[in-house]
C-alpha cells in the first residue's frame, strides 16, 4: 500500500457535495501538488484528512494505518502536520512562543511535569529554542522572535505558519498554498527549503498551490481537482500540457510557462 | 471595636477573594474559559468544609475535602459543556451556581437548608480574640501564597503556553497535537479546587454560612476584580482583588457620611458599573497587562537575539 492514501472521501456541507469520492495517493519522499479552481474542495480535503472535519464516507490511510476520523491531535502524533491556508497564529503570544508550542510531545506540557520537573523541561526548552532559532532563520523571522505574532504582516504570518509546521519534524506535511502572499524570491526560497527537507529527511509533502511554475520545478506528481473529484493526475509536465487542464483550471493563457 | 480587627477582617476577605480571582485568572485570563459559576465551587468548598468540620475533623482535612469536592464538581459540571462552543460553558456554569444554591436552600436535613449551618472555628483553642484573628489572617495568606505560586509556575511553563494558545486559537492547538479538551478540563478542575479552598476558608472564618451568602453577585465581584486587575496576569488578580474589596468597604463607610440623591445602598453598584465601563473602554488589558511566557528560551533570545 502507498505511503498516504485517501480513498473515495465524501463530504457534504448541507446539500452541497464538496468532496465527491476524492481519491489520491502520495508516495514516500515526494512532493505532490494539488491544484484546482477555487471552491473545488482542496482545502476541505485537507481538513477532512487532518481530522478537523468528519468525512461522510471514505477512508484515509497513513503508512498503512487507517487514520479516518481520528481527532487532529492524534493525526499529528502519527507524524502528519498541516499548515493552514489562512494562518492560525496565537496572536498575543510571541513568534518564539508560537514555535515552541509546536514541538510535539515534550516535558513540562502537563500539570505534573510543569510543576515538579522544572529543571528538566527548562533544559529541553533551551534545546527547542535552538531549533526554533534554526526555523526562524529559515523563514527569515529572526529579528521578530520576541514580537507578538499579531504584529506580523500577512506574508510574515504565512511564513510563521509554515515554520510552526516544521518545528516537530513531521514525516509528512500538508501545505495549503505555502507561497501565497509571499514575495517571489522568498516563495522560491520556501520551495528550495522544502525540496532540501525532502531530500535530506525524506519528508513527504502534499501541497495545494496555484503557482504552477513551483510545481513544475519541484513536484513529482500533480493532481487536478475539479468539483470534489480528481480530474487529472500525473507528472507535472504532462498534466500541465493536457488540454483538459486548460479547460478546467488554467484558462487559455500559457504565460506561466515562460 | 478595635480598628485592628477591622484591618484583619479586611485582609481575610481580600485574601479569600484574591484566591477566587487567581483561580478565575487560570480559567479565563490564561485559557479563555468564561466560568460564570465561580460561586458554585466556592459554595461547594464552603459547605463541604462546614459538614466535615462538624464531624470534628482537623481544619486542613476539611480544606482538602472542600478542594476535592469542588474540583470534582468542576469536572462533572464542565465536561459536558467543553466540547461545545465557548459560550455554552458560561451558560452551564452560571445556571449550575443557581441550581446548587436552590438545592442547598431546599435541603434541610444535611446542611440546615435556608436556616444555614454553624461551623466550628479551627482556632478556638487559641483563646484570645487577637491571636484568633492573627491565625485567621495567616491561614488565608498562606493558602493564597500557595495558590499564587502554583498559578505563577504554571503560567510560565510549557503548560501555561498551551493554555494561552487555547485562548488564542483552540483549533490550531489541536492541529499541533494537543488534546485541548484535557487541558481545559485540567484547568477547570484546578480552578474549582482553588475556589473550594477559598470557600472552606470563608466558612471557617464566618463560623456560620447560609445559602444567601452565595448569590451570583459573588461571581460578578470576582470578574470585576480580574477585569480591573488584568486578565492573564497573576499579580493583576491580586491587585484587582485588593482594590475592589477596598472600594467595596470604602463605599460602605462613605455612605454613612454622605447625603446622596440615590439610595446609598446602591452606591457601590453604581460605582462598580462605572468602573467596569471605564476600564473596558480605556484600558481593556487591565491595570497590569499580561506579560510574556518567561522561560529559559525567552532569556536565551533576549541575551543573544541572533546568534
Amino acid at each position: 500500500m502507498d505511503f498516504f492514501v485517501a480513498d473515495r472521501l465524501v463530504k457534504n456541507f448541507g446539500g452541497l457535495r464538496v468532496l465527491n469520492e476524492t481519491s489520491l495517493t502520495v508516495k514516500e519522499g515526494t512532493i505532490t501538488g494539488l491544484v484546482g479552481p477555487n471552491g473545488s474542495g482542496k482545502t476541505t480535503f485537507f481538513h477532512v484528512v487532518y481530522g478537523l472535519l468528519r468525512p461522510d464516507a471514505g477512508e484515509v490511510y497513513f503508512r498503512g494505518e487507517p487514520i479516518t476520523c481520528l481527532p487532529a491531535y492524534r493525526v499529528y502524533s502519527k507524524g502528519l502536520a498541516l499548515a493552514f491556508q489562512l494562518p492560525r497564529l496565537f496572536s498575543r503570544l510571541t513568534v518564539l512562543d508560537n514555535l515552541l508550542l509546536a514541538t510535539g510531545r515534550r516535558s513540562g506540557e502537563n500539570f505534573g511535569t510543569a510543576l515538579f520537573r522544572r529543571r528538566h523541561w527548562q533544559e529541553e526548552e533551551i534545546k527547542l529554542a535552538e531549533k526554533a532559532r534554526a526555523v526562524l532563520e529559515l523563514v527569515e523571522l529572526t529579528p521578530l522572535a520576541l514580537k507578538p505574532a499579531g504584529e506580523l504582516s500577512g506574508g510574515q504570518r504565512k511564513l510563521l505558519e509554515i515554520g510552526r509546521a516544521l518545528m516537530a519534524d513531521p514525516v509528512m506535511l500538508l501545505l495549503d498554498e505555502p507561497a501565497a502572499g509571499v514575495n517571489p524570491v522568498l516563495g522560491r526560497k520556501i520551495y528550495a527549503t522544502l525540496e532540501r527537507l525532502r531530500r535530506e529527511k525524506r519528508l513527504t509533502l502534499l501541497i495545494i498551490e496555484h503557482r504552477l511554475e513551483m510545481l513544475l520545478d519541484h513536484a513529482q506528481h500533480v493532481y487536478l481537482m475539479d468539483a470534489g473529484r480528481i480530474a487529472l493526475a500525473g507528472e507535472p509536465a504532462r498534466v500541465l500540457a493536457d488540454p483538459a487542464f486548460y479547460k478546467i483550471y488554467a484558462g487559455e493563457s500559457r504565460q506561466w510557462q515562460s | 471595636m478595635d480598628p485592628l480587627f477591622y484591618v484583619f477582617d479586611t485582609l481575610v476577605f481580600v485574601g479569600i477573594f484574591a484566591l477566587l480571582t487567581v483561580s478565575l485568572n487560570l480559567e479565563y485570563g490564561f485559557t479563555g474559559l468564561g466560568n460564570f459559576g465561580k460561586v458554585a465551587f466556592f459554595m461547594a468548598g464552603a459547605y463541604t468544609y462546614a459538614l466535615l468540620a462538624n464531624q470534628q475533623l482537623p481544619f486542613y482535612l476539611c480544606l482538602t475535602g472542600g478542594a476535592a469536592v469542588a474540583g470534582i464538581t468542576g469536572i462533572l459540571v464542565t465536561f459536558p459543556a467543553l466540547r461545545l462552543r465557548e459560550d455554552y460553558l458560561a451558560i452551564v456554569t452560571l445556571s449550575f451556581g443557581e441550581i446548587l444554591r436552590i438545592i442547598i436552600k431546599a435541603e434541610e436535613g444535611i446542611a440546615g437548608g435556608v436556616r444555614g449551618i454553624w461551623v466550628p472555628s479551627a482556632f478556638a483553642p487559641l483563646g484570645s480574640m487577637r491571636s484568633l484573628a492573627v491565625a485567621n489572617v495567616l491561614l488565608v495568606l498562606c493558602c493564597l501564597a500557595a495558590a499564587f505560586l502554583l498559578a505563577q509556575l504554571l503560567a510560565h511553563s510549557p503548560y501555561g503556553r498551551i493554555l494561552r494558545g487555547i485562548r488564542e486559537d483552540d483549533v490550531a492547538v489541536q492541529a499541533l497535537g494537543k488534546n485541548t479538551v484535557l487541558y481545559k478540563l485540567g484547568v477547570l478542575t484546578a480552578g474549582s479546587a482553588i475556589a473550594g479552598v477559598a470557600g472552606g476558608l470563608f466558612a471557617q472564618y464566618m463560623s456560620f454560612i447560609d445559602p444567601y451568602m452565595f448569590l451570583p453577585l459573588v461571581t460578578f465581584f470576582v470578574w470585576i476584580m480580574l477585569i480591573l486587575g488584568g486578565p492573564g496576569n497573576n499579580w493583576g488578580a491580586l491587585v484587582g482583588a485588593l482594590l475592589v474589596e477596598l472600594l467595596n468597604r470604602g463605599t460602605r463607610i462613605l455612605k454613612d457620611y454622605l447625603t446622596l440623591p440615590v439610595d446609598p445602598n446602591n452606591l457601590q453598584f453604581i460605582l462598580f458599573g462605572l468602573l467596569i465601563i471605564l476600564i473596558l473602554l480605556y484600558r481593556p488589558q487591565g491595570l497590569l497587562p499580561e506579560g510574556p511566557v518567561k522561560t529559559a528560551a525567552r532569556r536565551m533570545f533576549q541575551n543573544a537575539p541572533s546568534a
